[in-house]
């Protein structure tokens, strides 16, 4: 039950970056990626609250459900930074993000085919799992939109404006709001989720996955810092803002 | 009872004659009124605008409705040569046909602009307002408004810019978004500088400085637009503050070098910087563009742009007419 509805997520996901794409191409804004996302969050939640019981606890504890719960959170944040700044195209790059961490999650081996239960559930593991994933999605999105504004940045430079892709592409100033937005809800979010981990009972080896998030939130602080005193441009802000996600997820490796 | 429209336009008449049929906005329903007192004539509606005067009617003669209404135009005004000349007939089918044309601005002397949809709207909605159109006219302008809709969704007809002021403002706001927030130095007074930053603040750009050699046109223009007049040797002072630069000086040198805006960078915190260089000789170094956040445009880039959307729009005209003639043809309006 629960591995169908992330197929059918998958799917809708898929759907709605095809025909975004499509649109696109064709000049014209697609209006029904965000419909297509919507409801692939929806099948999403609904995987999540089915892996949720049966774990009895947030459904965090093998590798698939890490990346369903990563693709939920960006797609969450999609959702709800995309239209409210009028980015609906936003939509199109998360698209193929999301059906990429979802296929990942749906590869044979990667999800417990019979999730167990978490014996002696803590507060501030939930807390830490939680606010960290969320925190990722927020930083994932932020390497979207830094993924946009590279390509808005090249068509500028090189003069390349006939395309479809130019036309829909938001202005390069909306998109670098964004983008630090996101940086620092994904920072506070971390933050959070650090906090919750040291507060949490562990065992000797959750060390190295501490450090290396302790390290991860040291580069988007460092990052955040130099932008707001020095400042940055877009282009290395967002190469940053992608470089420092796809770091990142070697957080996962400790896990 | 036929429809028909008489009319001139920038193909069939030159300003000085344009202008002494042209019509204020608010006394359209009076000439709408004045057109239906005519003999014979039951609905009338007059469109004007600086490219067109036209008068759509319904008549039960066609040949006698033309003839009233030429000699009682001829008659308002006192040209030797008479008003034949500049204008033209259309009769029954060809009266939709042209109306949708109009609306489309297939007709327009800028292919595709999207001001002569309102225009026609705010005549028709005079007529209206006045009393002078009933089931005939009434029926041909709102399928005329429908079918010019379905032609500007359908097509890229009204899509791109076509003179060099609007790429550079749709090029600002690809860059800025709103330019409510951004502000703009030109740096020479020349007319292709005024006209492409007079399109800027027309969309909300913040404040204008004008540098200029002779510092009186700089405070002339400046004033002429609201902004701040600054002394030529201070441009690179406030490089550090505006986002967007038009330069289009006479000078035979670079004015605007690559170190002068290398120096300025830091105090900018490394924000977008859009350079437009209208002039010849290029007044900004084309080494300025290969900084990070510079957008460096000279003219023959803008011009080429502008082009480009003038041709696609050309490339539009088969379709648009092709949607027009399927409209139309699906249901005959009565008169024509």
């Amino acid at each position: 039950m629960d591995r169908w509805l992330l197929i059918a997520s998958t799917l809708l996901a898929l759907i709605g970056g095809v025909w975004g794409m499509t649109s696109v191409h064709r000049n014209r804004r697609s209006h029904w990626t965000i419909m297509w996302m919507a409801m692939a969050f929806a099948l999403q939640t609904g995987f999540l609250t089915v892996r949720g019981e049966a774990r009895a606890a947030c459904p965090l504890a093998d590798p698939g459900e890490i990346l369903a719960y990563l693709a939920w959170s960006l797609t969450l944040f999609y959702l709800l930074i995309g239209p409210a700044y009028r980015i609906s195209l936003l939509g199109v790059f998360t698209a193929p993000v999301v059906v990429l961490f979802q296929t990942i999650a749906l590869t044979p081996g990667v999800l417990d085919a019979t999730p167990l239960k978490i014996p002696g559930g803590n507060a501030w593991h939930e807390t830490h799992t939680a606010t960290s994933v969320l925190a990722y999605g927020a930083l994932a999105l932020a390497a979207v939109a830094g993924v946009m504004f590279l390509v808005l940045d090249h068509q500028l430079k090189e003069h390349h404006l006939k395309s479809g892709l130019f036309r829909n592409l938001p202005p390069a100033r909306a998109l670098l709001v964004s983008l630090n937005r996101l940086l620092r809800l994904g920072i506070i979010l971390l933050t959070l989720g650090i906090i919750a981990g040291f507060m949490m009972p562990r065992s000797p080896s959750a060390t190295g996955h501490l450090v290396a998030a302790l390290i991860v939130w040291a580069g988007y602080a460092l990052l955040l810092w130099i932008q707001s005193t020095r400042g940055l441009t877009g282009r290395r802000i967002s190469l940053l803002a992608i470089a420092l996600f796809l770091l990142s997820l070697g957080v996962f490796a400790f896990v | 009872m036929e429809l028909l429209c008489l009319g001139l336009n920038h193909r069939t008449a030159p300003v000085e004659v344009r202008e002494k049929f042209a019509v204020v906005t608010s006394h359209l329903g009076t000439a709408a009124r004045e057109l239906t007192s005519l003999e014979d004539i039951t609905e009338g509606v007059v469109i004007s605008t600086c490219n067109r005067t036209e008068f759509y009617f319904v008549a039960p003669n066609a040949e006698s409705a033309f003839a009233k209404l030429e000699s009682h135009l001829a008659a308002k005004t006192s040209m030797p040569e008479g008003i034949n000349p500049h204008f033209y007939r259309k009769e029954k089918s060809s009266v939709p046909q042209h109306l949708c044309r109009v609306v489309s601005g297939l007709d327009s002397m800028m292919l595709g602009e999207t001001e002569i949809f309102g225009q026609v709207k705010q005549a028709y909605q005079a007529a209206l307002d006045a009393g002078t159109t009933s089931g005939m006219l009434n029926r041909l302008f709102q399928r005329a408004f429908g079918i010019g809709k379905k032609v500007r969704t359908e097509t890229s007809i009204q899509e791109g810019a076509t003179s060099v002021g609007n790429v550079a403002v749709e090029l600002a706001e690809k860059i800025f978004g709103h330019l409510s927030d951004s502000e703009v130095m030109l740096i020479g007074a020349g007319e292709m500088s005024r006209i492409t930053a007079q399109s800027l603040v027309s969309r909300g750009a913040r404040s204008i400085f004008v540098a200029n050699r002779s510092h009186d046109r700089a405070i002339e223009l400046a004033a002429e637009m609201g902004g701040s007049a600054v002394t030529f040797d201070d441009w690179q002072r406030v490089l550090e503050r505006v986002d967007v630069v038009i330069s289009s000086t006479g000078s035979p040198h670079t004015i605007v070098h690559r170190a002068d805006i290398e120096k300025a960078r830091r105090a900018r915190k490394y924000r977008p910087l859009f350079l437009i260089d209208i002039a010849v000789p290029r007044d900004i170094e084309p080494a300025a563009g290969e900084i990070e956040e510079v957008y460096l445009y000279d003219i023959d880039t803008l011009e080429q742009l502008a082009e480009g959307a003038r041709t696609r729009r050309q490339e539009q005209i088969r379709e648009c007419e092709r949607i027009i003639d399927a409209e139309l043809a699906k249901n005959r309006l009565v008169g024509s």
